[in-house]
Formats: structure tokens, sequence, C-alpha cells
């Protein structure tokens, strides 16, 4: 079902008027959308409109297409980050920090990848100390959403609370039409980017979209029971502790922290991904390694994804896994997140 | 625009002691005081502190406030940040962030005795606990110190242990794993000093810090004995790197160590201690 | 203002070192912006030290060591001449020019030598000019079509594997139900259909294993850890695998290293047709295949259909060469194009059967090769680095590739250097029970016990 946020405006444009309007965006500011990189589909800046792999191949076709590799997430929180310089001097140390520039606008984002960055707010934002890096690209980005008129092969979004047209988490929300596209700004700063005098209102509703069938996904609560299954060791005997399915989610948020040489006496400390799914990530100095087996690293993973986020963060019963699938396309030797839900939902 | 939870706060380096066999013991001056923050850090507390080009690390701190004006750590040289802190002169300027995590429930703890078990380097995040006590000694029953290290060389504060003593109604119990010559006190693990000790559970606290096995023993043993899981506390060492519960390193179940830590009653962990 | 150029030298303490030495003392005129780093032997010069000299903006790297036949560890200048030569091939392919790393010998005595071979390559690398090598900060623009793989596709024809499949699930039934094997590693269909790795403990279970034309992923990533001892005293655990004659070589260099005894493990080898891929086309790899039948096998699977599929076209080749024809900018351009979407999530790391060190040493916490950060400069490193701790010793699974969720043509690098060693020394990795040529085994040969 249809959630939104909407004041209660909707336009209808075509094609050509989309495409003049983001033209508009991308010369006064930044713009990112889906983009061919050499073959893969990812969030990149664009400058020009054809630029843009639009979603479906061609305008106006189907949106059953590839997604971006990679979710939003990395416009918020990029793989690496300089959280500030630092500048050795005998024994004085001054330290300086710079804030990227940043008033962007992000289009095509889908769904389960807004609903990513709301879950992400929820560490970064909403608890405290606020993330003051992701704060200030979250300020500064308008979100132009993009409704999925069918999900595709792997989603399964409608199984952890969310849905292929759902609104609530983006700026502006287009939804695909027989002649172009029905336009909602569900936010203020969606309706500011909105140039209403131009644009034809309209009272129509977005179509529905084609949905899969839902399977019942275990609640919050109920994760702990399934804690010291032997489930966890045989389902991650194929796992290679390869972290791509981390990289691509759209809530995974593990990072580390280095200072990294890069003149004399000058350093810079970053912030770069990480995963707990890794072998390494819990290694004291001393040499005791944290969860040296596979079945714990993946099991802290699918926990952390499906309780401890959402208790960590006041989140409530809700997952931090958008449905978006994602992790099944890229894992090599077929980890399936669908299987291992349905799995834990089976009477033993 | 918010301030950034990941800029550490300037000290300069205005002591260091050897405290053991490649531990040191730091002692820093905050830059301005170091702030509102820093006047009155609670025992249990930790920070980060960074050898600048090599990193960061946390350090749970090692005096109680009140004491004077320098922050206190105890650093064992394992790894290249520590070996970094190590190689830190007088004089150097390093970064402290902080003060990281809950502590010690000292109010709760008042009127009560304490028995404080600290093996190895773990007894660093300890001597807060012991210190504060001390400067409060009407507030606090019997004070029960074990203390404990692979051998006499890797003791701890060994300078202190006279202090300790002095004290009303404070004893203090010694064992090494492996001893020298000359080693007069007991020769055995912890866990086999708290056996010969033996102390009483009536109204009495148990705090532990050491290594991961030393926790699981103690505390196993300590519930054996009788203490409840709300009378038995630890302070957890995690790896950790952000220190405000954001980069998800440190979680102890749906716990993060960094935030909702580093002190818990064996009632919040005790059934998460397996995979710790 | 002229450009100086910023020149490395590793010079070996017993040789070349003191040649230098004996330069300045005999007054004989060197060039002033060489700055030499004393290393022990030429030999231990290893390809990270050069990697991170021009990473940090070297403009040429000098490595000197005494003649051979006169090292003072006797075989130190023997890996020099053997390593350095592949890691400049590598380099040359990655963009940077070849003059820029050069190895020579200069003995003790030998002052004016020095001097004419440092004076040499200072000059030359003037003329070079400054090397662009190191990545500048500022993002790069998207290269939206770089690349495409050049390869002719192959229609992957209709074929029944049902007698492959029933002769696996028998194999393996008997092997565990004679105690055996406590495991067999083969494959399964998993939901959704696809063919995914299985681990099959009981002879009732035999029934999930399969074949079909969509077992790709090389299996023998699996037996070091799954081989490895686990407790002195208990017996060392064995286990059957699924092979194809690609993956039963990575078994062999396996063995070479000592990951796990041979007779830990039971080899169930396929002979091979060929593998499908996500288009519906035969793999870019089994187009190129020369292996037949598996290398090391107990029990052999033939298939009904007569087999192999014979070398079609050196395609992959095609734009190896294509790549090795263009000019060194253009294929700076072209590997920094690739490396930039890549996440560095070492997906390709721990798909590889072969790479298998406990901490990588691109993953240090010291970060003493390369940075931390997922930049350009870093990605490029380690993806070099681990193509070259592969020469001699990769086996063309291309588990790597497949692997990568950005597509990253990484196979091309594995297939540069498994060419130059195979012009080097005429060594195919995993062909049998062999190191690689470029890497020195300390404590002993191989021995089959």
């Amino acid at each position: 079902m249809r959630k939104t946020n909407a004041d209660g405006k909707s336009w209808l444009i075509s094609q050509a008027e989309l495409e003049a309007w983001l033209d508009s965006i991308s010369n006064a500011r930044s713009l990112i959308a889906p983009r061919q990189v050499s073959g893969t589909v990812l969030y990149r800046p664009v400058s020009k409109i054809n630029e843009i792999a639009w979603p479906g191949g061609r305008p106006g076709k189907s949106s059953a297409s590839p997604r971006p590799v990679l979710s939003v997430k990395e416009i918020f929180f990029p793989p690496t980050e300089r959280l500030f310089k630092i500048q050795k001097t005998g024994q004085e140390i001054h330290l300086e920090e710079a804030y990227p520039d940043w008033e962007t606008v992000v289009f095509g984002v889908r769904p389960c990848d807004s609903r990513g960055v709301k879950i992400l707010d929820a560490l970064f934002l909403d608890t405290n100390p606020v993330d003051s890096f992701y704060a200030r690209r979250r300020a500064n980005t308008t979100i132009i959403g993009f409704a999925c008129k069918e999900m595709g092969p792997t989603c399964f979004c409608t199984s952890v609370g969310g849905a292929p047209d759902d609104a609530q988490d983006v700026d502006i929300m287009l939804y695909e039409t027989e002649a172009g596209y029905l336009a909602e700004a569900v936010t203020e700063r969606g309706r500011f980017l909105i140039p209403a005098g131009e644009w034809r209102e309209t009272t129509n509703s977005p179509e529905t979209s084609i949905t899969i069938e839902q399977f019942p996904v275990p609640e919050n609560g109920k994760w702990p029971e399934h804690f010291n299954d032997t489930y966890w060791t045989r389902m991650s005997e194929r796992c290679l502790s390869c972290r791509a399915c981390a990289y691509v989610c759209p809530t995974c948020h593990c990072f580390a922290i280095r200072d990294e040489l890069i003149g004399p006496g000058e350093f810079d400390r970053i912030r770069c991904w990480d995963s707990c799914a890794g072998a390494n990530y819990r290694r004291l100095a001393g040499g005791h390694r944290g969860r040296p087996e596979k079945a714990e690293r993946l099991r802290n993973r699918f926990f952390c994804k499906f309780y401890y986020y959402a208790e960590q963060t006041g989140l409530g019963n809700t997952s931090a896994c958008t449905g978006c699938g994602r992790c099944i396309d890229v894992c090599p030797v077929g980890v399936d997140i669908t299987e291992v839900l349905q799995d834990l939902e089976r009477p033993a | 625009m918010n301030a950034n939870p990941l800029m550490p706060t300037l000290g300069r380096l205005v002591e260091v002691r050897d405290l053991a066999t490649e531990i040191k013991l730091l002692r820093v001056e905050m830059q301005n005081g170091g702030g509102a923050d820093f006047q009155n850090f609670q025992p249990g507390q930790f920070v980060f502190v960074s050898a600048f080009g090599l990193g960061e690390a946390p350090f749970g701190i090692a005096n109680a406030a009140g004491r004077g004006p320098l922050v206190d750590f105890a650093v064992a040289r394992l790894g290249s940040v520590t070996t970094g802190l190590h190689e830190l002169d007088v004089g150097d300027q390093l970064g402290v962030r902080g003060p990281l995590g809950n502590s010690f429930p000292m109010a709760k703890f008042k009127g009560r005795n304490l028995v404080v078990l600290g093996g190895g380097i773990g007894g660093a995040p300890l001597r807060p606990v012991i210190q504060h006590v001390l400067d409060h000694r009407g507030d606090y029953g019997k004070l029960t110190i074990l203390w404990a290290a692979r051998q006499p060389s890797l003791l701890i504060f060994t300078d202190e242990y006279a202090e300790w003593q002095a004290a009303p109604d404070t004893e203090l119990h010694l064992t090494v794993d492996k001893p020298e010559d000359g080693w007069g006190h007991s020769v055995g693990l912890i866990t086999q000093l708290l056996e010969k000790v033996s102390p009483s559970t009536r109204n009495t606290t148990a705090v532990t810090c050491g290594p991961p096995v030393m926790i699981r023993n103690v505390t196993r043993m300590l519930a054996g004995m009788g203490f409840a899981p709300e009378d038995s506390y630890v302070t957890l060492e995690a790896r950790m790197h952000c220190g405000l519960g954001k980069c998800g390193r440190c979680n102890l179940g749906e716990k993060l160590v960094c935030v909702d830590g580093p002190v818990f009653s064996m009632a919040e962990v005790g059934n998460l201690l397996e995979s710790y | 203002m002229s450009f100086e150029p910023k020149i490395i030298a590793f010079l070996c303490t017993w040789c070349s070192y003191t040649g230098a030495d004996s330069a300045g003392i005999a007054r004989i005129k060197s060039p002033a912006n060489i700055r030499a780093i004393r290393v022990p032997c030429s030999g231990r010069v290893s390809p990270e030290l050069v990697l991170r000299a021009f990473d940090q903006g070297a403009d040429g790297v000098l490595v000197l060591g005494c003649h051979i036949g006169e090292c003072h560890y006797e075989t130190g200048n023997h890996r020099a001449a053997k390593r350095l030569p592949i890691l400049q091939s590598l380099l040359t392919f990655a963009g940077l020019e070849t003059q820029r790393l050069r190895l020579d010998w200069v003995s003790a005595s030998e002052g004016e030598r020095f001097a004419r071979i440092a004076t040499e390559f200072s000059d030359s690398i003037r003329e070079l000019g400054p090397a662009h090598w190191k990545v500048p900060a500022e993002p790069r623009a998207v290269q939206e079509d770089a690349f495409t793989w050049g390869h002719e596709t192959v229609p992957y024809p209709p074929m029944d594997f049902a007698s492959k499949t029933e002769a696996i699930r028998r194999k393996a039934k008997e092997l565990l139900e004679s105690g055996q094997v406590g495991c067999v590693i083969g494959y399964e269909l998993g939901p959704r259909q696809r063919t995914r790795p299985t681990f099959v403990y009981s002879p009732e279970d035999t029934g999930r294993l399969v074949w079909n034309p969509d077992c790709s992923h090389n299996l023998t990533s699996y037996l070091p850890d799954k081989l490895k001892a686990h407790s002195p005293g208990q017996p060392a655990p064995a286990v059957a695998v699924v092979v194809k004659p690609c993956d039963s070589r990575a078994i062999n260099v396996q063995l070479a290293e000592n990951q796990y005894a041979r007779k830990q493990v039971h080899v169930i080898g396929l002979t091979c047709e060929g593998l499908r891929d996500k288009q519906g086309n035969m793999q870019a790899r089994c187009i190129t295949c020369q292996e037949a039948a598996p290398v090391v096998c107990d029990t052999l699977i033939e298939g009904d259909s007569s087999g192999f599929i014979p070398r079609l076209s050196s395609s992959t080749d095609e734009t190896l060469v294509e790549l090795e024809n263009a000019a060194p900018a253009e294929r700076l351009e072209f590997w920094l194009s690739q490396f930039d979407r890549c996440i560095r999530c070492y997906a390709c790391r721990q798909a590889c059967p072969l790479c298998n060190c406990p901490t990588c040493l691109y993953e240090r916490d010291d970060s003493t090769w390369v940075g931390l950060g997922i930049g350009l400069n870093e990605k490029r490193t380690f993806h070099l680095g681990r193509a070259y701790h592969l020469a001699g010793r990769c086996v063309g699974c291309d588990a790597c590739e497949r692997a990568c969720p950005v597509n990253l043509p990484i196979s091309l690098l594995n297939q540069k250097l498994a060419g130059e060693i195979e012009k080097a020394f005429g060594f195919r990795a995993g062909v049998a029970v062999a190191s690689s040529p470029i890497v020195t085994v300390l404590s002993g040969e191989y021995k089959e016990d």
C-alpha cells in the first residue's frame, strides 16, 4: 500500500519536461544519478542528461531494470571520508578540519534505497553525538525518488515493511505513467525544487505497483532464541567472508578509522568502510581475535540487521534491512538472506 | 553546524612512568584543562588517545578525578599505536578524545564492601575505583584487592601498594603465575587466589577486569560463590574505532561496549560473554 | 625550472652500497638526486617496496646488487634477478614506463661502474620527465565506455549432464558411507535455482549434489580452512571435493605450498565441456582453456558428450595484446578508470583459492604497504600487489573476476603475469605440484608423504 507525506499536490509531466528540469538542476548545482560506469550502473555525478542510465534502459519503459550496484548510502556516508588533517611540527600538533562543499540533488532513488537512508539517520543523526559529516551531507541533499512499477527478482521490500512505491523517505517522488511521470512533493525541500508554475497539476493517483508475495520475517524480539542454533554453522559454510554484501547494503555502516601519511609530518585521519563479516574485524593488538568462526560473523551480521541495530537506535520492531536484495545479487556463493529469514520462521 | 565528535582535544605529555615490562603510565595535561568534560570524569570511563600519524586507541582512564589536573593512562606496547605512544617524549602533544562510556555506579556501592580483581593491565581501569574509595574512605565498607599478573615484572602500580594497604579496612592480595626470586606472595591464577581469600558475599560487590579468559573464569567463580549478577561488575575492553556507538565494531550482542559500557553488571552481559 | 628526478636506489650493503661509497671516496661524480636506501641484499627488495616508492612519488627506482655468483647470501641476487623483471612487466602493463625501474649489478670495488649506472639512469629519467604514477587527489571524471570485453561470444550449446550428476552422487555416497571422508564439497541448487557450493556430511544427503553448466565457483578455495588440523592428537580431517580441470590445478599449487596433505583430499575430478555465463554464453576462460581433464584426480568422471570445447580464439588475449600495444599513458588511464569503481571489498581475494595469508599484506593495521582508505592509489596498489603475489600461482579460474560486484577485469592482470612467467620460465601454475619459480621456499621443497 502506498504511503506518502505529500502536501496533496501532484503534477503530470512528460519525459521532455523531466529531462529539462533535471538539466536545469544540473546547471545550478551538483546532480547525482544512476550512470553507466564501464558497464556497471552506479550513482555518479552527471553534467548532461544523456549521461543518466535511465531506470528501464529507455525512458518511460518498465522500471524493472538494473539498479545501481551500490546503494545511495555512498553519497551520505562515502567509502572514505577525511575527518581532519594533522600537522606535526616538532612537539606541536595542529589539527585542521574541512568539510566538503555540498549542495546536491540525487535522482532515481528507489524506495528501498531511501528507506536505507532513513535507517542510517537513526544512528548518525538521531542518536547522540550527531555525526557531523553525515549531517552536513544529509542537510544539503535533495532526494528525488523513483517508484518501482514492479518488484525485481531479488526484491523483498514488502516483507520488511517497505513498498515499491513508498514515498515516505524522499523529498520528491516520481511515478511512471503511460505518458510520462506523476510527481509529488513529499517535503518542503522537495517542494522548493519543483517548478510548480510550469507543470500541469493533476488529481490523478499513481498506479499501484505490482508486488510479489511476502514472506514472514522473524520479529525483533524472536531473534535471541535463535542465537545458539547450529543453523548458523551450516548456512555459513559457503560464505567467503568477502564482505561484498555489507558494502552494497543500504544500511551497513561499520567503519574503521586510521591515520594516513600524506607528506612529511602531515597526515589525514580518515574513516572508511569495514564489515563485521571480515575475519580480522575484531582482532586485538595482543592477538586475540573475536568471532574467529564464519558462523559467528555471519550470525552477527544477521542479528545486527534484524535485532541489534533497532535496539541500539530505538527503531522499535523494525529491521534495518530494506529488502533491496543487493546482497543476494552480489554474493559469489549464493548466500540468500530470504532463505535465512524463511528458515528461521519455519517451525524447527 | 554540528561539531565533529571525532575531533580530539590536544593534551601535553608531562610525565612518563615505567609501570612494568613494556607497560608505561602516561600522564597528560589537557589543553585548557580539557574543558568541562574533563573536570570530573568518573571511574570506569575511557578515552581515545591519539598517537598522531599512527592512529588512536581506547584506554581506560587510570586515575580518579580530583587528585590533580592530570589524566593517566596505562599503555602496554602491543601494536603500532601503543608503540607510537611509548615513543613519545615528555613535552610532546597528543590527542585525547572523551571521556567516553559509562562509569562504575560508585553511589550505588556506598556502604557496601568491595572486592576488586585486577589481572595484568586490566588493573589500570580499576585504579580509579580504588583511588575513589580511598579518597572517600568513610563512604565504603571493607576493600579487598586481588591483584595478579603473569610474572612479578608485569605487576602494575607496585609503588602504590603500600598506600593501598595502609588505608583502613583495606586488604591487598597479590599473585603471579610464574614467580621470580624473592617473590614472597601467592603463586597461581587469580581464581586460585580468589578461592584462598574467599571474601564474604554479604553486602559485597565484586568488580573484575583483565584479559577475556580471566573475566570469564573469575565471573563464573564469583557466581558460584554466591555473588548475584547485580552485584558482580566487569569493565570490558573491546576493539573500538569511534567510541561513540557509530562504527559498530564493539558490539556484544545488542550492547555496544563504548556507549552501554565499558562497565557492565553481570546481569546485563552474563549471557553475552561467550562470544567475547 | 628544470625537472630534477626523485630517484630511490636500493643498494645492497655488501656490494653496491660499498661501491657507491668507493665512488664517493675516489671523488667520482655521481648524481646528487639519488636517495640511497641500504638493504642487506638485493633479494630483499620486495615488489611492495618498489611499488610503495612509486606510489609515494618516486620518478625512478634503481636496484643494484652483487654480481651473480658473488652474493653474500649465495642466492639472494638470484631472487632479485627472477622477481624484479616480472614486477617490471606488471608495472609496464599498468602504465608505468619500463625504464623507470632498473636492476643491475655493481660490486664493492666498482665505484666507476656505480657512477656510470647512476648517471645513466638519472639522465634517462630526466629525459622521460616526471612520473605520472601517483594519482592526484581530485575526483576523476566518469569513464562511461572505457572498456568492453572484446571476446567473441560463443553461445552455450545444449548439453545433458544427468550422467555426471549421477556419478557424483554415487561417488559421494560411497565415500561418506565408507567413512573415507567426513564431508563432500560440491554444488547444489539453492533457492531461486542458483547453483552454489554445498557441503554434504551424510550419505542420505547426497541427492543434493548436482552438476550443470553453472558450476562455476572454484571449490578448492574451501580446502585450506576445512583441512587444517584442529587439535593435536586429532586425526587430520579428510574431505572430497568436486573439481573441474581448472580447479584441480589450484590443488597442486595448494599442495606445493603445504596447505594440507595430499591424503586429506579425495579429488572427484570432472572432464569439462565449458561453463555458462550470466548471458547464456560460454564463459570467456572456457573458450581459451587448455585442460581437458583434471591434472590431479582420485576419481575421474567423464560425461556422455565427447567433451572438450576446443580453443576457439584467443579473444581475451586480444584485449591483452591491444593493451600491451597501447602507449603507457593510455594503459595508465585504462587501469585508473577501471580501479576507480573498485570498492575494496576484497571479494576477489576471498574467492581466490590461493590467497590464504592469515593477514593480508594489504590489510595490515599499520598500513605499511598501502593505506587503508578506499582511494584510487590504494586500490590500484592492492590489485597490482595481489596480482604480483599470484604470479606463477594463479591458475586462471577467474573466481576473482566473477566475485567482483563491480565487474573489474582483473583476470587481465593475472593472464598477463601468467604469460610473463611462462615466457621467462616455461612454467604454468598447477600443472604439477611445484612452487612458482619466483617464490622462495625457505624450509625445504614439497615432499609427498
